[in-house]
């Protein structure tokens, strides 16, 4: 069926669903219309606006089942690993083993979004004293005392160290309440001293030797626990394994990102591009399935970029994006301003590149573990958000600050000034609580000066025929 | 003898005769806080033993209470509102163990022993958006008198939330909300919605009962509905609830 | 040279044995925000990063990662400055934290030597162990001696100078007061004035648990490991024993704080914490469910004198435990 890409309502999903199902779309099991979630308690999906494709349905209905697939790992008589503050590590390591099933319980921060706050997860934080001046990850707290939202998971982890303060606290929090958590730890990246052995990382940062050494170890208690819930070793055999699936999913992702972030006019809307990468962490509970999935949305994603077709108007501004917003219809509202996401960075940007697969399985993920962009200097963080920018061609950029956030106080400022120094493309700050109704306005108000300011710009360098000047 | 309590809140000036003989609170008063908060309050103090056939040597002591107690140069001493709510409450529900005062700039969650000592307390005096302060920014936005915003919210079927943690920043969320069509009622119930869920935050995990409700925004129609959702458990407004605080101040003072 | 530092694990020893002066800063209150920081910035961050930034002072400055934001803060320094950041470890139960602290400290060593530092002989390292243990002891011992406000001012004035300096006119409590704990983060200068007005109103700090005060101080040293392995028995006695809310897990913290409960007779905790730092904040309610004893929350923001919303809570509480 030829359909022009486009936005569309959840009503009109309800319709299209309908159509598609008639004329023989294949679905997976968790297949199904949207709108069905709605009952479950996911109020917010009436309000956003959706890519109309088949592979988006397939990609939303993955995301929103993911309850229903944990819960039949466990009955199925799978581990269930929690692997918290964990940005694409430890689950590539579970994933190895047949019988664990890794998720990401920080996850459950979109939960009062999706739910629009009716979870009442926010106030069992509230409850334990974690209130809004902590992130809003704090709702994950609600989500292990509820046990509405998963199963408590067999095996607890946790990165901390050189990580954030909040979530640590948070974590911290969680292990008072009884809840046992190993704790690995990352140290702070750093430049190598002169004359100190050093590696270079994925996504080409450079650090110590000795630091790499010491989250390999870490990594390694991480391996021994995994195994002893798996009831088996986990060998380098099963790392290499799983690191090779991984990398599929992060080169197919990789793919998807290149060609939607560069092609005019935009092939897929922000929204699902959000959650695509978001599958790289934990690959929702189900890592054969998210690759099916990715694949299905990467060649939707040709398939319009070959035919000059977009989801949105050509001529959107082009926005990289830092940081992932609590509530998911910012990023529909970008859209509605006439801008486009044209790059990000989700404070994940190492589990998107590819694990090395020419190492040792733990030495490759201890590289990979060590290059998290929260481990290092902010500065670290802008260099490659502005190499990332120059890739894409972004003619602006919005941080979205995370309320609470410890990290968030400091790196707004470093970003912008480096981006400024090296870019000259206008920056903004934004802060997206989990329901952002009430801020829309204010929010909508920054975005649209951004666009405006970057409009402008575009509008002056077309007169003078000036390049947009980019990272050296 | 007469125990005198004097509350100097940062609204209200309330004023408390207890007689000590009768076991008696033979009167109380009240008045709008100005800028000579001393003489608006010893001025009180003094008419309403004037009204009542007393004068200062009728009073064995002074107890200054509230957010100005200090500058109460006339009082024989100082008890914070945390001691004198609890006393106050106890007076007229003897049971109490959960007090929740929200006053016009602050609100405070005291939890009190069975023999009615207090065990914890919390208060909220930095953030206006979990006091009656905030319940008064609405109503100047909507246009609608405080004690109307009860009915008014009565007919929400969808509170708005509200996501500020400050109410400075709240009104601009409330101006959102109006511009965006959102009707008055889902706004006030979003207000009131917003201030209860900050007081029971408080409380923490557990809560003993019999919950006690007292302060002046117990007086505002609506509230202690919105509180009893809020909290899950059926809550109860003091007799008098403004006067709590100057109650237990003028108990206190005939060392009761 | 003076070498600038806030965090007790970075051991003033270590860089007085390299022959530099170790100073950790009692930061004054900031009263704006510096240049380049948002909302949400603690602080003491922002204090400390004003402090320590004086253009032209000469100094060093050493930041550590028990902080995320003093950690992010480094990055605001001058980078005509020298600065360090080492890496404190938040896990401290496996022998690959402790090894990374012991090498941390080594890197330490060798950014002290690039700023003119000696490296010490491991006898010169034991002197000055045994030198800053003795100051420690005395300082210890002097406690009884002098008034809470003042035991707590000879250890920051000791942590600050080297020099254990006690007060001519040592006044112990003049009466037996409420025995409490001070538990938090570093205290900045005027909130010391904390000890006063608590005694004012019927309790005494029998028990300074902040970051700035004898809950930072390390054990004794072991004389003999001393000798035997000096940077060794350091690095055990300030990783392995100073507890601290930051590390993961923080058992260790609690259970210091019960054990001095006990020993002290203390009847309430004042949990001191930033408006911004969730290391702390996320103990308060943790600690009123411990339901060791009452606690009291009390949170600072960046100039605040101990005003009106001080007063009243720490009067409240000191009238629920008369």
């Amino acid at each position: 069926m030829n359909r022009t890409p486009e936005q569309i309502s959840l009503h009109e999903w309800d319709r299209l669903h309908d159509d598609l199902v008639a004329a023989g779309l294949p679905q997976p099991s968790y297949g199904g219309p949207l709108s069905r979630h709605v009952p479950d308690g996911d109020l917010r999906l009436p309000r956003l606006r959706y890519d109309n494709s088949p592979a988006a349905l397939r990609l939303w209905n993955f995301l929103l089942t993911e309850e229903d697939r944990l819960a039949a790992a466990r009955t199925e008589g799978k581990q269930l690993v929690g692997t918290m503050k964990d940005l694409g590590t430890v689950p590539v390591m579970a994933y190895s083993s047949p019988s664990l099933v890794a998720f990401y319980p920080d996850g459950a921060w979109w939960i009062p979004c999706v739910m629009e706050l009716s979870a009442g997860l926010l106030e069992v934080a509230d409850s334990l004293g974690i209130d809004e001046s902590f992130c809003p990850v704090r709702a994950m707290l609600g989500a292990f005392l509820t046990e509405a939202h998963f199963p408590i998971p067999d095996l607890l982890t946790c990165n901390v160290g050189a990580t954030c303060d909040d979530f640590s606290a948070i974590a911290q929090r969680l292990n008072g309440l009884g809840y046992p958590i190993l704790w690995w730890e990352s140290p702070h990246r750093r430049a190598p001293d002169p004359g100190e052995a050093s590696v270079e990382l994925p996504g080409g940062f450079v650090a110590p030797e000795a630091q790499v050494a010491f989250v390999h170890d870490e990594l390694e208690r991480v391996r021994r626990a995994l195994a002893h819930i798996a009831g088996r070793t986990i060998t380098d055999a099963m790392l290499a394994e799983g690191i090779t699936t991984a990398n599929k999913v992060r080169s197919t992702l990789d793919e998807l990102r290149r060609l939607a972030y560069a092609a005019e006019p935009c092939p897929m809307p922000a929204l699902e591009m959000l959650i695509a990468e978001m599958l790289a962490i934990h690959f929702c509970s189900d890592r054969d399935e998210c690759l099916a999935v990715l694949d299905e949305l990467l060649a939707e994603v040709r398939s319009r970029v070959d035919a000059g077709l977009g989801a949105l108007a050509g001529g959107a501004v082009r926005v990289f994006w830092v940081n992932p917003v609590a509530d998911l219809r910012v990023m529909n509202m970008l859209e509605q301003a006439g801008g486009r996401i044209c790059g990000t960075e989700y404070l994940f940007c190492h589990a998107l590149d590819p694990i090395p697969e020419d190492l040792p399985p733990m030495e490759a993920l201890a590289r990979m573990a060590l290059a998290d962009p929260m481990t290092g200097p902010t500065a670290d963080r802008a260099d490659r958000i502005c190499r990332d920018i120059g890739l894409f061609g972004s003619e602006a950029v919005v941080v979205s600050q995370i309320p609470g956030a410890s990290h968030c106080a400091t790196e707004g400022a470093v970003i912008r000034d480096t981006v400024g120094a090296r870019l000259g493309i206008p920056v903004t700050e934004i802060e997206v609580p989990p329901v952002a109704d009430a801020m829309a306005p204010t929010i909508r108000n920054r975005l649209d000066a951004l666009l405006e300011t970057a409009r402008a710009r575009r509008e002056t360098l077309s007169a003078t025929h000036e390049p947009v000047r980019t990272t050296t | 003898m007469i125990g005198a309590g004097i509350d100097a809140g940062s609204r209200a000036i309330k004023v408390a005769l207890y007689d000590d003989e009768r076991d008696t609170v033979v009167a109380t008063d009240v008045l709008d806080q100005g800028v000579e908060q001393v003489a608006l309050a010893k001025g009180l103090f003094e008419k309403l033993l004037e009204d009542n056939g007393l004068d200062r040597g009728n009073v064995s002591r002074v107890v200054g209470t509230g957010y100005g107690r200090s500058i109460l140069d006339f009082v024989d001493s100082t008890i914070t509102e945390i001691t004198c709510h609890a006393r106050g409450v106890r007076r007229v529900s003897p049971g109490a163990r959960t007090i929740i005062e929200i006053g016009g700039q602050d609100s405070k969650l005291i939890r009190l022993n069975p023999e009615g000592a207090v065990r914890d307390f919390a208060m909220n005096d930095r953030c206006a958006a979990g006091t009656g302060r905030f319940l008064e920014m609405v109503a100047a936005r909507l246009d609608v008198p405080l004690e109307k915003l009860g009915e008014l919210a009565r007919g929400s079927h969808s509170p708005a939330p509200i996501s500020s943690m400050c109410v400075v920043f709240a009104e601009t969320e409330i101006i959102g909300l109006l511009a965006s069509g959102s009707a008055p009622e889902d706004i006030v119930a979003g207000v009131q919605t917003a201030i209860v869920k900050r007081v029971a935050a408080m409380a923490g995990r557990t809560m003993d009962e019999p919950v006690s409700f007292t302060g002046g925004v117990a007086m505002v129609p609506g509230m202690v509905e919105a509180l009893q959702d809020a909290l899950g458990r059926p809550v109860s407004v003091a007799t008098d609830p403004q006067m709590t605080g100057a109650v237990g101040a003028s108990l206190l003072a005939a060392n009761r | 040279m003076t070498v600038l530092y806030s965090c007790p694990f970075v051991p003033a020893e270590w860089i007085a044995a390299h022959g530099l002066r170790p100073s950790r800063v009692t930061v004054r209150p900031a009263h704006a925000t510096a240049p380049g920081l948002g909302v949400g910035v603690c602080p003491y961050a922002n204090a400390f990063l004003q402090e320590v930034s004086v253009p032209g002072n000469g100094a060093a400055v050493v930041f550590t990662t028990t902080c995320d934001q003093m950690r992010r803060i480094s990055e605001r320094m001058d980078p005509g400055q020298p600065v360090f950041v080492m890496h404190v470890p938040t896990t401290w139960q496996t022998t690959a934290a402790q090894r990374l602290y012991r090498d941390e400290l080594l890197r330490l060593g060798r950014f002290l030597e690039g700023l003119g530092g000696r490296p010490p002989s491991p006898e010169r390292l034991a002197d000055t162990m045994i030198a800053f243990d003795e100051a420690r002891a005395k300082l210890r011992d002097a406690r009884g001696a002098l008034s809470p406000r003042q035991f707590s001012e000879a250890i920051a004035h000791f942590h600050h100078t080297g020099q254990v300096s006690l007060p001519a006119n040592a006044t112990p409590a003049s009466s037996p007061g409420v025995p409490l704990a001070l538990a938090g983060g570093p205290m900045m200068s005027h909130h010391f004035d904390l000890f006063d007005l608590i005694e004012q109103h019927g309790g005494a700090i029998v028990l300074d648990a902040t970051t700035t005060g004898e809950r930072s101080l390390p054990p004794p040293f072991d004389r003999r490991a001393l000798r035997d392995d000096p940077i060794g028995e350091l690095a055990g006695a300030y990783f392995g024993h100073i507890p601290d809310a930051f590390r993961r897990p923080n058992s260790r913290l609690y259970t210091w704080l019960r054990d001095a409960v006990a020993e002290r007779g203390i009847r309430g905790i004042i949990l001191r914490h930033y408006l911004w730092c969730d290391t702390w904040h996320a103990e308060v309610q943790r600690m009123r469910e411990w339901d060791l004893v009452p606690v009291l929350a009390l949170h600072a923001e960046q100039d605040e004198s101990l005003g009106i919303r001080t007063t009243a809570r720490l009067q409240a509480f000191l009238e629920m435990l008369l």
